[in-house]
């Protein structure tokens, strides 16, 4: 029985779910992105496999290409309780371009994503941000503070990133618990502006 | 009207025993390895029964709850869908359900689409809305900083 997240059906269950949110930690492989999801987490970073015949079902077809071996990825996540109804799930992408078909997966529905740059290696962050600005979720770029230092300042970076002036870029150590907070929080408030846009719009 | 008769491919000089009946395959030189098979021994179709498309519609953060039919059911099921159904007691996500057991996650979409549809789970689809509802904002905003 498949039931809507507002709606009880089909008879009594032990416990009533938390509404489940998710936000996206994004970028190139190696920046950071399984540490700032265990330094905020309530439980240690949980890794899932997801197989590309299945995920990319429709998408890409294994079966047309000779020789073509079943592509396995792995997906860091792990999850916040923000109350006893409400659940954060923090979904790291998998590191690889390659692997861009899963996006979609994580990105739609979420609230907003949170692009984690190396600053010596900027280009791996290119893929986030185009695809966040194309689906337009709301994003924050943060450079990761690799041992408190920052390659480039901030104006440097966004320049070299192209990214529009609305967009924030913040700096933050993903083994810092509450410097991924604040980090987080940036996300929340990006997409809390987007959705009150929209209500007044509505 | 001239027919045109196969002809028997010329045989290679010296190759009178096929490679694989000489048992000497270090001598050959085209030696192909097979690739090991990494860690699980079931493919992932043999658990589907070889559907790979699940329901797109169950999201990885969808929340997944035990019914009273699926612990009755528990004992009749196979392992996997029984792993599923016992592990699901309080509600737990698609991508926890896969990380928990290790299972792929499109497997696991099959799979708890087939427990669900026969009532065995309890399938709470994420409200699509939610991610941009003001008040659902604010309250993940409170919880974060609740954080300290």
């Amino acid at each position: 029985m498949v039931s809507a997240q507002s709606a009880e059906v089909g008879g009594p269950t032990r416990r009533r779910p938390p509404l489940p949110v998710k936000l996206v930690i994004a970028g190139g492989f190696g920046v950071g992105k399984t540490t700032t999801v265990g330094s905020i987490s309530e439980i240690s970073p949980l890794t899932t496999e997801a197989d590309m015949t299945a995920a990319s079902a429709g998408i890409d077809d294994v079966s047309k290409v000779p020789g073509k071996r079943t592509t396995t990825v792995a997906m860091d996540f792990g999850c916040i309780t923000i109350d006893e109804s409400l659940k954060l799930y923090l979904f790291g992408t998998p590191g690889q371009d390659r692997f861009g078909f899963m996006w979609d997966d994580l990105a739609i529905g979420a609230i907003g994503a949170l692009v984690i740059v190396d600053s010596r290696r900027l280009d791996d962050c290119y893929p986030a941000v185009d695809y966040f600005e194309r689906l337009g979720l709301p994003f924050v770029v943060a450079v990761n503070r690799f041992d408190g230092a920052v390659a480039h300042d901030l104006p440097s970076i966004r320049w070299a990133l192209a990214i529009d002036e609305g967009i924030p870029l913040i700096t933050f150590d993903a083994r810092d618990k509450l410097s991924v907070r604040d980090a987080l929080l940036v996300v929340l408030d990006q997409a809390l502006a987007k959705a009150r846009a929209a209500q007044s719009r509505a | 009207m001239t027919t045109h008769k196969p002809q028997p491919p010329e045989r290679p000089a010296g190759a009178l025993v096929r490679p694989f009946l000489s048992g000497a395959s270090d001598d050959v030189e085209d030696h192909v390895d097979l690739p090991v098979p990494d860690g699980a021994a079931l493919r992932p179709f043999l658990l589907t029964a070889g559907r790979v498309a699940g329901r797109r519609s169950i999201a990885i953060e969808t929340q997944v709850v035990t019914t009273e039919s699926g612990w009755t059911a528990a004992d009749r099921l196979g392992f996997e869908r029984r792993d599923i159904v016992s592990l699901c007691g309080n509600p737990l996500s698609v991508a926890e359900i896969a990380a928990q057991l290790s299972m792929h996650l499109g497997v696991v979409r099959v799979l708890v689409g087939d427990l669900s549809a026969d009532g065995h789970l309890s399938v709470y689809l994420p409200n699509a809305d939610a991610s941009t509802d003001v008040d659902t904002l604010l309250r993940v905003i409170r919880g974060l900083r609740a954080i300290g």
